[in-house]
């Protein structure tokens, strides 16, 4: 099984990353501001997280470009705000933000989201909209997986691009955010990187 | 008029604060992190921090808010940035964030602590009321505008240990608002800007 490659994030003033390592045995990290001296050609997928400097990964969109050419996976979380990649366009917010609105909806299965009940996407604690609240809309082409609400609004999608590689979106908050939790989103982060590994 | 600067770290949720309709025009200019070291600040007079500012990223530059503040201008530090690694006299502790004392039927007993205060003009309590991230001690002499559970202060105005001015608190309304999450944190700012260009 092939690496996956998660970008830290900024620390804050708490813990903001949980322990991914262990939960998924493929897993390497690295400081974002050091991406522009990583070899992404050893790793199987990189891992952006919501947290992310957008403004520095614009940078690098040549380097992420290539590693994408030759085979790579990237997954993104957040809300597109900078320009990164031809791929990505800007974060679209829910008009109305709902509790109908707010309902997560699968349309199309996938690895990562296996066993993974809809509705633990939708509430946490009985509250809706930790999981998101708008889309990065998809390119031409990309298989939407889940949609918001009754406007169907594309939250998450996967793209497999014509010259290779692939991306998985999901335009909220990080989704290992899920580590540790007692239902059956517990299964997103240990899937997530099987699938992103190449398993 | 004195002129307001916020720094960018180009996350999404700074992007939405600062360069988006609704409160972008309150910022004079935006500072990209990484371009801190070399911009001229001399027309600057007050520097906000943005919550979940990075801390590592500010450490670097202390003696720059350092001598921002001995030439008598204002600094702000946003909630989550960890300002005692980076301001002098700055007291702060972590204390769990209770995220959920609205949904378990408690309160987060916060209590304005000088009603006579100009930021009382601008923002009521109820739109300050959230969560906070850790609590402050206030210097001798500075001014606890907002205190929780009699423990500890979320929101201080400190003339006294600096020419200049720290304005601190371990609120992060520009974190939520960016995320389009808790209507409170946008009410906050819809107060707490004002203000701050009035001053």
């Amino acid at each position: 099984m092939g690496i996956c490659l998660f970008i830290n994030p900024i620390k804050g003033a708490g813990d903001d990353l949980p322990d991914i390592g262990s939960h998924a045995p493929n897993t390497a990290f690295v400081d974002q501001y050091d991406l522009d001296k990583t070899d992404l050609s050893q790793f199987a997928a990189l891992i952006l997280p919501a947290h992310i400097d957008q403004r520095f990964v614009g940078t690098r969109s040549d380097q992420i470009t290539t590693f994408l050419d030759q085979g790579g996976t990237l997954v993104f979380n957040g809300h597109v705000a900078w320009p990164m990649l031809p791929e990505l366009k800007p974060f679209v917010p829910l008009e109305r933000q709902s509790l109908e609105n707010l309902m997560i909806y699968r349309v199309n299965h996938h690895p990562v989201f296996d066993g993974v009940d809809c509705n633990d996407l939708t509430f946490k604690r009985g509250v809706a909209g930790f999981y998101a609240r708008g889309s990065n809309p998809p390119p031409d082409g990309a298989i939407p997986l889940h949609v918001l609400g009754k406007e169907q609004l594309v939250c998450d999608w996967l793209y497999e691009r014509p010259k290779g590689g692939r991306i998985l979106m999901h335009s909220g908050n990080d989704l290992w955010m899920y580590i540790g939790s007692q239902n059956s989103t517990s299964r997103i982060v240990p899937q997530l990187c099987a699938w992103a590994g190449g398993e | 008029m004195g002129k307001i600067a916020i720094i960018d770290t180009g996350t999404y949720y700074h992007h939405r604060v600062i360069h988006e309709d609704r409160f972008g025009h309150f910022f004079d200019q935006a500072i990209y992190i990484r371009d801190l070291c070399k911009t001229n600040l001399s027309a600057i007079t007050t520097l906000i921090v943005p919550c979940r500012t990075d801390p590592a990223h500010l450490v670097a530059h202390r003696k720059l808010f350092a001598d921002f503040l001995n030439d008598g201008k204002t600094v702000v530090a946003m909630g989550s940035t960890g300002p005692d690694k980076w301001l002098d006299d700055i007291n702060w502790r972590f204390t769990p964030t209770n995220f959920w004392w609205w949904k378990e039927g408690g309160s987060l007993n916060l209590e304005v602590a000088e009603p006579e205060h100009s930021l009382f003009d601008y923002v009521k309590l109820a739109d300050a009321t959230w969560h906070h991230h850790g609590l402050l001690t206030p210097p001798a002499g500075a001014t606890s505008l907002i205190n929780a559970n009699k423990a500890g202060s979320i929101f201080y105005d400190d003339r006294v240990t600096s020419p200049g001015r720290k304005i601190v608190t371990t609120l992060d309304p520009m974190y939520h608002h960016g995320n389009h999450f808790m209507p409170a944190t946008s009410r906050f700012l819809d107060g707490f800007l004002p203000w701050l260009k009035s001053q």
